[in-house]
């Protein structure tokens, strides 16, 4: 099913964009490129209701009834939670709606990564699961093996730079750098210092950007050029909306917005 | 969902994503089928983390290289024996070793990370004129004499080389996954304009009369002739993987769709129509006794007449990919995912033994 449903045609697909883009030096970069594009155009609507779903999240955290139900049921969770999830349904709010774009990206990544070794094919036996999965409408044979090299990567390994006699991961940074401000750019500012789903997100904020980080600089850097084009275009559709706190990204700067809402 | 639960969550998937990534990670050359030789005693198999011989009298362990396995190196290529009585066999591992061993004991003659190969050794090198030629990944012919030592610079042609080189004495033919076909002048150690030959290919030519057969992913069987002139002489189903067979003016190849082909050099004509074992084929073909053995994916091993018709046929088990290797009156069968590692069949397609390492 994970063959034949995530693997098959996200490999498919990217060798089809590999030919349609002249499968010369540096083509499975853009291949990719593209791929991430049409990605985030897929799972637009998903980012969208994530967006509207952390807001509404973020808003019931200021709302008296909310904040009373919390004083009220400190001490009896099972109530806590029927209550909650009466004002939830009361006001159309979906809880689950802000994770559900993170669970989308795993089989994702975790697809495109397969996809990318397949489709790149360092050895006899990834080629043969190659041919296998190719669908019989593809005619690829003038395209195999891939070109891995896109500017100075081999896609098919993990990237670094030698400076100095000293091997800087330079896409590993870039990653775990766009990660950080994507997540801090769509951290809201918060009121309540009890704000769970703040909390939450700024500790998002800190383990995704190592997490991807780790990823890029271990696995194919073909992986780290979906995990940047990706960041990029989550800040440019959340900057879309007008809701970009940019000020996150200067030192303090959520903690200033936070003191003056309180003032 | 409160904080406590949404972290634990996260927690997880990251760790799940992880785990996942890590199972499927392609840092070094994880895993492919067996190589496999012999010699009138032993058989040489390359598995993994190991070099094997085993006896082929009985199928026992005679000794494994190297003692302990090593994260960094994994064998696969096929070893070669040379006539100086060496075994030589290239790491497919992290530290692109390339190794001389003593067939006899299994021991070390020299060993060499040599000249800064880049990539894996997946083909078998060439010993000709106690002279090693050796295939890498990197796309680069390693030049080197029987000690080990750098012979001449390495030859860079492009695309990697999966296949060993063939050769009629005087020059060496190498086909590259890059599509191209090249010719090296053994004489003055010139390099010919390579020859795109539409598709890779994994196969190693076939030296005939008055020219050179390759197949290839483009389906196709290619015709190249001294002077440099080629053309497309038979056509496949499927991909063609692996080295075709010449038999006097028959050359026989396989395909991945499953068909074997028998093809009339003399008229250009094919011999049979459609012979489909059951499952495509990735092995080489091999002519052994008048008669033409294919092994399948399926795990079958098939001997065919001249006609086509099938003389017997064995179920071994697993996927067979490696290619047979004749030695006296076995046939050995070194089969990938299977219960035992090595068989040995009689030229009836009887079981002698099989081999399974102990761990």
């Amino acid at each position: 099913m994970w063959q034949s449903y995530i693997i098959q045609p996200m490999t498919n697909l990217l060798l089809w964009i590999y030919d349609i883009l002249g499968h010369g030096p540096h083509t499975f970069g853009f291949a990719i490129i593209l791929f991430t594009i049409l990605i985030k155009l897929l799972t637009w609507p998903l980012n969208a209701s994530q967006v509207k779903g952390a807001q509404a999240m973020q808003e019931l955290q200021s709302d008296k009834e909310w904040q009373d139900i919390q004083k009220k049921y400190a001490k009896d969770k099972e109530k806590l939670a029927q209550e909650q999830m009466r004002i939830y349904k009361d006001r159309g709010i979906n809880p689950f709606a802000s994770c559900l774009p993170t669970l989308i990206q795993f089989p994702i990544i975790i697809g495109l990564y397969q996809s990318i070794t397949r489709a790149l094919s360092v050895t006899p036996f990834s080629m043969l699961e190659l041919a296998r999965t190719i669908y019989p409408f593809q005619n690829v044979a003038n395209i195999i093996p891939l070109n891995s090299k896109f500017l100075w990567m081999d896609l098919g390994r993990p990237e670094s730079i030698q400076i100095l006699g000293f091997a800087l991961p330079t896409l590993a940074i870039i990653v775990a750098l766009t990660t950080y401000i994507q997540s801090k750019l769509t951290m809201p500012a918060s009121t309540n210092p009890n704000d769970q789903s703040a909390q939450m997100t700024k500790m998002m904020s800190i383990y995704m950007p190592l997490m991807l980080g780790w990823f890029a600089l271990n696995f194919a850097s073909g992986i780290a050029v979906y995990f940047i084009i990706s960041n990029v275009l989550g800040v440019v559709q959340y900057a879309a909306t007008g809701r970009a706190n940019w000020s996150n990204l200067l030192p303090g700067g959520g903690k200033k917005i936070s003191s003056a809402k309180k003032k | 969902m409160n904080l406590k639960t949404k972290r634990l969550l996260l927690i997880f998937l990251l760790a799940f994503g992880a785990i996942i990534l890590s199972a499927c990670s392609s840092a070094g050359i994880s895993t492919n089928w067996p190589g496999l030789a012999a010699d009138a005693d032993r058989a040489y198999m390359s598995s993994g983390a190991f070099v094997y011989a085993v006896d082929l009298k009985n199928g026992q362990e005679v000794w494994r290289y190297p003692a302990a396995s090593n994260s960094k190196q994994v064998f696969y290529a096929s070893p070669v024996l040379t006539d100086d009585g060496q075994l030589l066999i290239g790491s497919a591992g992290s530290n692109h070793l390339f190794v001389s061993l003593n067939p006899e004991t299994g021991r070390e003659n020299w060993s060499e990370a040599f000249m800064g190969a880049k990539g894996a050794w997946l083909a078998s090198p060439l010993v000709l004129n106690n002279t090693i030629y050796a295939p890498n990944t990197d796309g680069f012919l390693y030049i080197l004499d029987l000690k080990g030592k750098q012979a001449a610079d390495p030859i860079e042609l492009g695309g990697a080389l999966w296949s060993k080189p063939s050769t009629d004495g005087t020059s060496l033919y190498i086909t590259s996954l890059d599509h191209h076909f090249h010719v090296l002048d053994l004489l003055n150690g010139s390099l010919k304009d390579p020859i795109n030959i539409g598709g890779a290919a994994p196969g190693s030519p076939v030296v005939g009369k008055d020219g050179v057969y390759v197949g290839s992913f483009a389906s196709t069987i290619e015709f190249i002739q001294l002077n440099g002139a080629h053309k497309v002489i038979a056509t496949a189903d499927n991909w063609i993987w692996g080295t075709p067979a010449l038999d006097g003016d028959t050359l026989y190849y396989a395909d991945l769709g499953g068909t074997i082909y028998s093809l009339d050099l003399a008229t250009g004509n094919q011999n049979w129509d459609a012979v489909q074992p059951d499952g495509p084929v990735v092995a080489s073909l091999l002519v052994a006794d008048d008669q033409l053995y294919a092994a399948t994916e399926a795990g079958t091993l098939v001997a065919l007449d001249r006609d086509g018709k099938t003389v017997w046929e064995k179920t071994v088990g697993g996927k067979i990919y490696t290619t047979p290797v004749v030695s006296g009156d076995l046939m050995l069968v070194a089969p990938y995912q299977a219960e035992f590692a090595l068989a040995a069949f009689d030229a009836a397609g009887k079981q002698a033994w099989t081999f399974t390492p102990e761990k």
